[in-house]
């Protein structure tokens, strides 16, 4: 009896079960996160008072653009490399192509600290890379590269890459063998069946594997922190020095506001537009 | 335009699996050649060979006099229609339509105008600007057929084109290809698993088994004259006797099998061996109650009912028979009967399994 | 086939392949080096910087942390998530299309925001022990892994299975367990392993969850690499690599490692 009715199709069954994890992620993620947000608009100043104050800051803003612009050149350098490996990797025999796989996962199950630290180790002003070159001398004096833009770009993408090749991977595994066959067949080189067939139905994964990526390397905390220091300061790490070192609760607030707003909002609008361009979706 | 297509001592290999053991094939210009038999028998194989997606291990594939072998895929120029259709999901109806003009660079407009021009002669000229997601199976194959047709290809080549389509659409999308094909007069090779596909579509069928090809001839020859126990088989000879000639008398020769005997008459089988083997299908192994008639004594079994007559599983000192019987008198399980082989349903096939 | 990549593409491949292997090798190297700063190649073969791993009591004792969180935290998360990913699949029909999406939700939400609002409400606001914040922080983190592996595994499984032994008189709960669950199996200890991982390389969260006494090893090597630059890190880092190692030969046994891949 009872069975009977636990199996009747209604929805009473599925909410009871979903319902501990559901109640987990509303208590304990939306909710606290609504209370940030909602608190940056609480000020006895005025509503918008702390993103007023956020903007009047040249050095806040002066952060936030170079998020974006660490972001964007992370996304492009991880999609251009990602795309070309995954490419080969998916072309690859069987085996190999097990092992490449594999070999690109172990350094995204190796934590964020270990592959920011191994970059520190090559690009310090003792490290390998200067050690190196001036062995060589090409170079008469260690050159400075941790705590450049370009140190934490590495450090980003090195981050990333492997996230991208993967994605991709299941993308072109995706596209139907005969699709591409078809046009080979109609007088399509392989150039041209590239272009015209392959990079088009690649597009809408391409887009999810860019918005993968962007947003990861533009919440990313400890690879600027490691490679970048104060003197590349990024979102992530002004608002733990916001929060942990100043105390500055509204200021942290609202620059983990921000984050979320942008964050959320590139991936609404950038998976919408890979859905709708998706041609294999219908 | 069209043009003969010729195997010559094909062989292929998967790593170190044999798939296709020195094959040989001549399709006339013009002419439709379907590739018939049971997957894993090499013809999918063969077609990708011909396609240029595989490559022989040895042999010599030659297109109008062109040898086609080391050439890549793109530069065949061979119109292919897929079992999944393969339309470019990205490109609408015209556009995939239009795909292979492109590439041989002829102008938008030209394009254009030849593209809708085959659509039209398929019937789905009001569809052009649709995305190829949005059309049902029978609309998705006439849009593959009319993408490979429009380059006028040399050779067009099927593969299993209608086996996700519905029975009743399979029938009449199979007459409409081959009424193109005609009209074209386009050299063609069609792989099937389905036999009354290949027979009714065909000038000729090639039944491959096992990498080899069995027999290559006309559908009627295949049907009723098999060239071995293999095509017999397929193509429904379900009683497969052996038998040795005891005695000769004139036209008639004597043969036996397992203690029983059978008078057959060469003016009606044609010469017979000393030794043979009898192939008739169920139609051709009548039941008698006749105690005289000239058969071989067996003891019925299960009775079926085919509609157009009852068929009977029969236990005979040679084995296993399957037997039909009159609808006018069902017989019961265990009866005592005569089954008799009728000539024009029989063939007789050598002892060796050849003819 | 004549698909062949062009030999360009492959030199490209080649190459990033040798950018995300070399570093990992440079880290092991540093860690074996009997130089009291950071060298490679190692001059001179040593464990000793493993062993002063050990006689640091902040790593001895975040160690121990991390794996207690990273193993009670995906436990946690297997608990709540298994049903919800069942329900989410079996009730499709019958559940809302928003409640699919709301286990989305954590994995579009900047980690590093996460674990500052949870500073924010529990520890701060109502007083939650660290402890406590850390566990509940990194159970939520991973439970969108666990929800989304084993809804994949679950997306290929045939319910009508499941209604066969039911019908053939097995109880809806027992059937779960004997019918349902050993067919996931794989998706299971995936989610498992991914889960694991995830919570023991984390920084984000465990970035504001971490107090006087109870911090986690990535967040302790953070902090150490800050004040000093000596191969114990490097040391510390291998460990860490060691401890993903043995989880993935953990899965190779089990399930062979090409179910990574899907």
């Amino acid at each position: 009896m009872t069975s009977r009715r636990f199996w009747r199709r209604n929805g009473a069954t599925g909410w009871a079960l979903s319902a501990p994890a559901t109640l987990a992620i509303i208590g304990f993620l939306l909710i606290p996160i609504g209370a940030v947000i909602a608190g940056t608009f609480m000020d006895p100043r005025g509503v918008f008072a702390p993103y007023i104050s956020y903007f009047n800051s040249g050095f806040r803003t002066t952060v936030l653009f170079r998020t974006l612009q660490i972001a964007a050149i992370t996304t492009i350098i991880s999609l251009i490399f990602g795309f070309m490996t995954a490419y080969v990797v998916s072309r690859a025999p069987g085996k190999l192509k097990s092992l490449l796989i594999v070999a690109a996962v172990f350094p995204l199950l190796t934590g964020v600290v270990v592959r920011a630290f191994a970059w520190l180790i090559i690009l310090g002003r003792n490290g390998i890379l200067n050690q190196t070159l001036l062995g060589l001398g090409i170079v008469n004096e260690p050159l400075e590269m941790l705590y450049t833009q370009g140190a934490v770009i590495i450090g980003m993408v090195y981050l990333f890459v492997p996230l991208m090749v993967l994605s991709l991977v299941g993308v072109l595994e995706n596209i139907p063998k005969d699709v591409l066959q078809a046009s080979s067949s109609l007088g399509a080189s392989p150039l041209a069946t590239f272009w015209q067939v392959l990079l088009p139905l690649a597009v809408p994964g391409l887009i999810v594997g860019a918005v993968l990526v962007f947003t990861g390397s533009f919440t990313a905390y400890a690879t600027p922190q490691l490679l970048g220091g104060e003197r590349q300061t990024v979102l992530a790490t002004l608002l733990h020095q916001r929060a942990m070192v100043s105390f500055d609760w509204v200021g942290a607030s609202t620059i983990a506001a921000i984050m979320t707003v942008i964050t959320i909002t590139i991936v609404l609008a950038m998976s919408n537009i890979a859905r709708r361009i998706n041609p294999m979706a219908t | 335009m069209t043009q003969p297509l010729d195997l010559h001592a094909i062989s292929a290999h998967y790593g170190t699996t044999k798939v296709l053991e020195d094959l040989s094939l001549s399709v006339q210009a013009g002419e439709l050649v379907s590739l018939l038999g049971a997957s894993g028998c090499g013809k999918t194989t063969t077609l990708r060979l011909i396609a240029g997606f595989l490559s022989p291990t040895t042999g010599l594939i030659q297109l109008g006099g062109r040898d086609l072998t080391r050439l890549p895929p793109h530069k065949r120029d061979i119109g292919l229609v897929f079992q999944n259709y393969a339309l470019f999901p990205h490109l609408s109806v015209l556009d995939n339509v239009a795909f292979g003009l492109k590439q041989r660079g002829i102008g938008s407009t030209e394009r254009r105008k030849r593209a809708m021009a085959m659509l039209e002669r398929v019937g789905l000229a009001a569809l052009a600007d649709r995305a190829p997601g949005a059309l049902s199976g029978g609309q998705k194959q006439r849009v593959a057929l009319a993408r490979a047709l429009v380059i006028e290809p040399p050779l067009l080549m099927f593969d299993e084109p209608l086996s996700n389509l519905d029975a009743k659409l399979r029938v009449d999308m199979r007459v409409e290809i081959r009424q193109l094909q005609r009209s074209n007069g386009t050299t063609s090779v069609y792989v099937t698993h389905d036999q009354e596909e290949a027979f009714s579509i065909s000038d000729r069928v090639a039944i491959m088994n096992a990498g080899r090809l069995m027999q290559f001839d006309r559908p009627e020859v295949l049907y009723r004259r098999p060239a071995n126990t293999f095509v017999a088989r397929f193509v429904g000879f379900e009683n497969i006797i052996p038998f040795k000639v005891v005695a000769r008398d004139g036209d008639v020769a004597t043969a036996e099998t397992a203690g029983m005997t059978l008078r057959l008459s060469q003016a009606s089988y044609g010469a017979i061996p000393d030794s043979f083997l009898l192939a008739t299908r169920p139609d051709g192994l009548v039941v008698s109650t006749d105690p005289a008639a000239e058969g071989l004594p067996a003891q019925l079994g299960l009775r079926t009912y085919l509609g157009r007559a009852y068929q009977y599983q029969c236990v005979t000192e040679a084995g296993h028979l399957v037997a039909n019987g009159s609808l006018t008198t069902p017989l019961e399980a265990r009866a005592s009967v005569k089954l008799v082989p009728m000539p024009e349903q029989c063939t007789i096939l050598s002892a060796d399994g050849a003819q | 086939m004549s698909d062949r990549p062009h030999p360009i593409l492959i030199g490209v491949a080649a190459l990033v392949y040798l950018f995300l292997m070399l570093p990992l090798v440079i880290v092991v190297g540093a860690a074996l080096s009997d130089t009291t700063y950071l060298t490679f190649p190692p001059q001179g073969l040593s464990l000793r910087w493993f062993e002063n791993i050990f006689e640091i009591s902040a790593f001895r004792r975040t160690i121990v942390t991390s794996l207690q969180i990273a193993f009670m935290g995906t436990l946690l998360a297997l608990l709540i998530g298994i049903p919800a990913a069942y329900a989410l699949n079996r009730f499709r029909v019958e559940l809302p299309k928003w409640l699919g999406t709301l286990f989305v939700l954590p994995i579009l939400v900047p980690e590093i925001v996460f674990g500052f609002a949870l500073l924010k409400s529990l520890t701060v606001g109502t007083g939650v022990p660290i402890f406590a914040a850390l566990l509940i922080g990194h159970t939520l983190l991973v439970l969108p892994y666990v929800v989304r592996v084993i809804s994949a595994s679950l997306a290929s499984f045939d319910f009508s299975i499941e209604e066969a032994a039911i019908s053939l008189g097995s109880a809806p709960i027992k059937t779960f367990f004997t019918i349902v669950l050993p067919n996931v199996r794989a998706g299971v200890i995936a989610a498992f392993i991914l889960a694991f991982i995830t919570s023991l390389n984390d920084v984000s969260v465990s970035l504001f969850l971490t107090g006087p006494g109870i911090s986690t090893l990535p967040i302790q090597i953070l902090a150490h690499v800050e004040q000093f630059f000596d191969p114990t890190v490097a040391s510390v880092s291998v460990l860490l690599m060691f401890l993903t190692v043995a989880v993935m030969a953990v899965v190779e046994r089990t399930l062979g490692l090409t179910f990574l891949a899907k």
